[in-house]
């Protein structure tokens, strides 16, 4: 199949600087998550250093790999197949750009303001009003670049990466700003039991209505580029993206089942926590099916090989997802570890090694330069994806052992010391993935600084 | 009271939702699904051929290699170390 545009060699300024912010964040967020993990075992470590206490580097930690590592990782990768699916050019560079660079900003402002004591205290939402209006602001910027670029598109088929990119940049705007009260500026939230519903609808929704539509469209386009097939079903995957709009928006009460809510809504979000399902297994067979019998292509390709396993953490978060909101489960495995080694997998393991996979597979095609060195590469691939195993298993024995103790009522302090060897191990795999991040970085820079080599294009 | 907000972002949702969705149904978005499937693969022709071997200093490499299996290192002693006398 050709184009208009096949002989034209593009360049792509808005994915390349999206890039290198995901890989310098990456660096940020990854230290501050072993920062943080050394503070469970060593709590005196910054002791009188006001601005290095747990308590403002675990939200640093969790708002650097959102906004900083990840989302831009995925949107790089989004902002340079969108003008190749849709026929024609990004509607504006310059404001892509002009976005990337408020986006770093905005990040500064969230890491300062967050470090000097400036927090709304809800847990993913504690960024002050100021730092909320520049992250609603950049979210709108993305979107009009996106929609317009719909607007001017040549082919008149949407792929279903257009939608999921779309729906994510559209979904994040309204949600961010309902979930974080932005018509409050004072507060950031409202009072009592509808300010925790009203969070977790947020918190689980920044997570399932942004990082999962962008993995998505990341993993729909990759994989049949790198295999060189066509994708398995166009109407699979669309019946994959209606179903994860309509299912995924109010599943977030499912982390008050053991909470005052209004029971309606702790079964609606457990039902469609469940029929989650049905929207990731479209998109699991989907993506799958176009691999089947490649695999060898894939292995070659590194930006398939992070994509395609994050696929597969897709499978293990979303399937232990459903069941977690099961309240028989729920009754050991809340409040707990369990939920923070759920939460990595489905961030880092998931969302986290797509947006890598993408970085990769479009940085030597954005740069016009071959990718510096494959072999750091494979070393990155193999440090996060141990590093994450390694937090999913000691994390979830963790959670075992919390929620087992407090459900037969054992006291705090006899638990305590049963943690201590598995929060040290937490911690030594929070520097292998903290190392694999330097590692990426230094691989991501000394490809840009490297002599061009073949255009890609 | 949260239920004016709620309200509001489900009629809100909704109807954006709806809307789309039928204007996708109105504009063919769901036709023509056979050629759908080949859209990634539009564009210009992928002349990328696998990453070649790394033309910085081989030193380089093991350097860095060096200091990641130092790290690794260091942290299993730590571990070992906790294991064996952490109890006491």
């Amino acid at each position: 199949m050709t184009t208009g545009e096949s002989t034209q060699i593009r360049t792509y300024p808005t994915a390349l600087a999206f890039c290198i912010t995901s890989f310098f964040w990456m660096g940020v967020a990854t230290f501050m998550g072993l920062l943080g993990a050394t503070f469970l075992i060593a709590p005196d470590l910054a002791n009188n250093v006001s601005w290095l206490f747990f308590g403002r580097v675990r939200p640093v930690h969790v708002n650097m790999v959102l906004f900083g590592f990840v989302t831009p990782g995925l949107l790089a990768t989004a902002f340079y197949y969108l003008p190749k699916v849709l026929d024609t050019e990004l509607y504006s560079e310059k404001l892509g750009v002009t976005t990337v660079l408020l986006w770093n900003v905005v990040l500064v402002a969230a890491v300062g303001s967050l470090l000097a004591g400036h927090s709304q205290g809800r847990e993913y939402a504690e960024l002050v009003w100021p730092v909320d209006i520049g992250i609603v602001i950049v979210f709108l910027m993305v979107f009009v670049n996106m929609i317009m670029t719909v607007k001017h598109r040549r082919e008149p088929i949407l792929y279903v990466s257009v939608w999921y990119a779309c729906a994510a940049v559209v979904l994040t705007s309204v949600t961010f700003s309902l979930g974080n009260v932005i018509w409050k500026p004072d507060t950031g939230a409202l009072t009592g039991i509808p300010d925790a519903i009203l969070l977790w609808f947020y918190g689980h929704n920044i997570f399932g209505l942004l990082l999962t539509p962008l993995s998505a469209g990341v993993a729909y386009y990759v994989i049949p580029r790198v295999v060189k097939s066509p994708l398995y079903s166009h109407t699979l995957s669309l019946l994959g993206f209606w179903s994860l709009i309509v299912i995924y928006t109010h599943i977030g009460t499912h982390h008050l089942l053991q909470v005052p809510v209004p029971t309606w809504l702790k079964v609606i979000s457990i039902v469609d926590s469940v029929a989650m399902v049905i929207p990731v297994m479209a998109f699991l067979i989907n993506i799958w099916y176009t691999a089947k019998g490649k695999l060898g292509a894939i292995h070659e390709d590194i930006g398939a090989k992070f994509v395609f396993t994050g696929t597969i953490m897709y499978f293990f978060v979303s399937i232990q997802g459903s069941m977690m909101a099961l309240p028989v489960v729920q009754r050991i495995t809340h409040f707990n570890n369990w939920v923070v080694a759920h939460a990595h997998i489905g961030v880092l393991g998931f969302a986290g090694m797509i947006a890598l996979g993408g970085m990769y597979y479009i940085l030597p095609r954005v740069s016009g330069k071959p990718l510096y060195s494959r072999l750091l590469a494979d070393l990155q691939y193999w440090m996060v994806l141990i590093g994450m195993i390694g937090f999913t298993v000691v994390l979830t024995i963790v959670g075992l052992i919390q929620g087992n103790a407090w459900y037969n009522g054992e006291t705090v302090y006899r638990v305590l010391p049963e943690l201590q060897y598995y929060y040290v191990t937490r911690a030594m795999l929070g520097l292998l993935i903290f190392s694999s991040a330097v590692i990426g970085l230094y691989n991501g820079v000394r490809t840009l600084l490297s002599k061009p080599g073949e255009a890609v294009s | 009271m949260y239920f004016p907000y709620f309200i509001t972002y489900i009629v809100v949702g909704l109807a954006i939702t709806l809307a789309v969705f039928f204007w996708a149904l109105k504009n063919g978005q769901f036709r023509d699904q056979q050629r759908a499937r080949y859209l990634p693969l539009q564009g210009d022709s992928d002349t990328t051929s696998p990453p070649p071997s790394s033309p910085f200093s081989r030193i380089e490499i093991y350097g860095l290699f060096l200091l990641a299996v130092a790290g690794l290192g260091a942290s299993a002693a730590v571990l070992i170390f906790a294991v064996i006398h952490g109890g006491r």
